[in-house]
């Protein structure tokens, strides 16, 4: 039976399919389960899409299949509760995932994460390999009337120098070290961070925010097609926005850099096969080229002596733009980044 | 009373029972099983009782947001009424080929993804949009913020649930019959008389039945007002994916589920007993 239906599409015996509930005759997909169990030719990688999923492909999924014999195939979206939610039931829609440092603080104290070995010296927290920096980046419409240019954050919040819309992810523990940095907080006394007085200067901003976004692709259009004149919005889906020729530019001082690590999922099926993969994706060569192609900072030191000069500007990292950046500490939060949460909720629907 | 042979309509049998057991497993499966996880997991996560309700009923938010989905289904019904009764009217006025085009114009829209229905309001609607352009063009100045805001969600849902309203109306108007509105005029009554007096009386059950199917899913959408309305005028399904998205909050997601389902037969059993649900299906 797998020999035929790995030939037909429609039939291929997946538990993701099952899931989904696309599978079109309803025996083979209820059986599909423990045959998908059986197989560890296939890997799932949980996506991040966009140019993130571009990069990936070309140079972590691809070449791993060519050594491995491990085909990858994305499920999408990232998704924090589907993570738990398979460690609860034991139906995994994905073995690997990559979260970034604010997720991964929580997930491996609610225990979703499997124990792995560093792949390389220094590079494991908290039950994840390092991967790459991005960041969350300043960014505006330069077809606007303004008579200068926006500089920091205590920009971004001050609208009668430079009126119009703007927009932030609907996201507190990013957006909180924003505030603070508006509020005339020095970058190395962040954390642990003052939530009541951020609150404060949310406050002052939040009449001006016309949205709040939540995907990386949505930051993007919402940039592209003028909906917003300013945005806090991540480096990689900036530079997508000024590639396609939008009228756009930003700036890296006081740039937030987050780091993002590969995991894997808790008491996966395909665990071999998982563990295989997140040392090959933080393996020098691959991640080099992975950062490359999508202008992230390479986490593992020993990827930089395989990154171009050249590729260097776009990256957070790079030795002229790490200075005026600060990074997340988000184990020196300073509060139950949950609590933090649940008010940002009640506080936006004010 | 009945003059039908016995054997006709009396005669027991089980086919018509073994009919429905693909269907009525089918729901058992994939409704009732997991509908009964959500309202085991409200009572169990994370400690067993009712502390989940207790904190959703007594929590602003869950209020304020409750109030807001009801008071925003109740709109958007109320809106789709409004287009939906002056187009159902004219499908029955007008020739059959026009009707059944005008049909076919308003299925259409079915056809045609749910997202890509938002998107498309997305552009339209947008700061650099031909809607945007043509206030400006008109000489009315800067045009307001159109998208994210309660207007964008409320005409996008209208949009796409205003063909249940139509329908559920026009096939009600196709059944009256023409006599009743003749002798209505033979007696004097005109213009906005025989309306309010005959026509609107004899069409009420499909504007009941077509408000409360258009209320009923109203209350459960999730994507179009997360995508155009504005953050403080949220959904409880919204509400409800973001407590399991981003707080793993499975139990008092669970209970605003619950609660949701709860307000929402109780609506129905009001309707009921004012109306009758088995008008529903015509």
């Amino acid at each position: 039976m797998t020999a035929f239906t790995k030939r037909n599409g429609l039939l291929r015996p997946t538990r993701r399919r099952f899931l989904q509930g696309t599978a079109a005759a309803g025996a083979a997909a209820l059986s599909a389960p423990s045959i998908a169990r059986a197989q560890s030719d296939v890997l799932y990688v949980n996506s991040w899409g966009g140019p993130w999923l571009e990069a990936a492909t070309a140079n972590l999924f691809e070449p791993f299949a060519e050594q491995t014999g491990i085909r990858v195939e994305t499920v999408s979206p990232v998704s924090f509760a589907k993570l738990a939610a398979q460690v609860r039931t034991g139906v995994y829609e994905f073995d690997v995932t990559s979260l970034g440092g604010g997720d991964i603080v929580r997930a491996n104290q609610a225990g979703l994460l499997e124990e792995i070995e560093p792949t390389y010296p220094d590079g494991l927290f908290e039950n994840g390999m390092g991967s790459h920096a991005f960041a969350t980046v300043l960014a505006w419409r330069t077809d606007t009337d303004w008579q200068e240019t926006p500089q920091s954050w205590a920009d971004f919040w001050d609208v009668d120098r430079f009126p119009g819309t703007r927009s932030l992810q609907r996201y507190p523990a990013r957006i909180i070290p924003l505030a603070l940095l508006a509020d005339g907080v020095a970058p190395q006394d962040l954390y642990p961070l003052d939530i009541d007085r951020a609150f404060a200067k949310l406050d002052e901003i939040k009449a001006h925010i016309t949205v709040w976004w939540t995907a990386g692709a949505q930051s993007a259009q919402i940039l592209r097609d003028g909906e917003v004149d300013m945005i806090g919005i991540w480096h990689g889906n900036y530079f997508a926005a000024e590639d396609e020729g939008a009228p756009v530019a930003m700036t890296w001082n006081q740039a937030e850099i987050e780091r993002a690590y590969w995991v894997v999922a808790k008491d996966t099926p395909n665990m071999e096969a998982a563990k295989a993969f997140v040392e090959f994706a933080t393996s020098a060569e691959p991640l080099a080229g992975f950062v490359t192609q999508a202008n992230y900072g390479a986490l593992n030191p020993a990827a930089n002596a395989f990154i171009a000069d050249a590729a260097k500007p776009r990256m957070p990292t790079a030795p002229d733009t790490y200075p005026q950046t600060f990074e997340q500490d988000m184990l020196n939060f300073g509060a139950d980044p949950e609590e933090v949460s649940m008010r940002f909720e009640e506080w936006l629907a004010s | 009373m009945s003059t039908a042979p016995r054997s006709l309509t009396d005669r027991p049998t089980l086919w018509p029972w073994l009919l429905l057991t693909p269907l009525a497993l089918y729901l058992a499966i994939f409704f009732l099983v997991p509908l009964a996880q959500v309202a085991w997991m409200s009572v169990s996560e994370p400690t067993p009782g009712f502390g989940n309700y207790a904190d959703a009923l007594t929590g602003t938010l869950f209020r304020k947001v409750m109030l807001n989905t009801f008071f925003t289904a109740a709109l958007v019904a109320f809106c789709c009424l409004l287009v939906g009764y002056p187009l159902a009217w004219l499908m029955t006025k007008t020739t059959p080929a026009r009707a059944t085009a005008i049909l076919l114009l308003i299925t259409m829209s079915f056809w045609t993804s749910f997202l890509v229905r938002t998107y498309a309001w997305m552009v339209l609607l947008g700061r650099n949009g031909p809607v945007a352009w043509a206030i400006e063009a008109l000489g009315y100045g800067e045009p307001p913020q159109m998208l994210f805001t309660r207007f964008a969600s409320t005409l996008a849902m209208v949009h796409i649930l205003a063909p249940y309203m139509i329908m559920n109306i026009y096939s009600v108007m196709t059944k009256i019959d023409p006599a009743l509105i003749r002798s209505a005029e033979s007696m004097g009554a005109r213009g906005g008389s025989l309306m309010r007096h005959v026509y609107l009386p004899l069409t009420a059950p499909g504007i009941a039945n077509g408000a409360v199917l258009v209320f009923v899913i109203c209350l459960g959408f999730y994507v179009t007002p997360v995508l155009l309305g504005s953050p403080r005028e949220q959904m409880a399904a919204g509400l409800i994916g973001r407590q399991i998205e981003e707080f793993l909050a499975f139990g008092p997601g669970s209970a605003m589920a619950m609660i949701l389902l709860a307000v929402t037969l109780v609506i129905l059993a009001v309707y009921h007993r004012r109306f009758g649900l088995d008008r529903l299906y015509g």
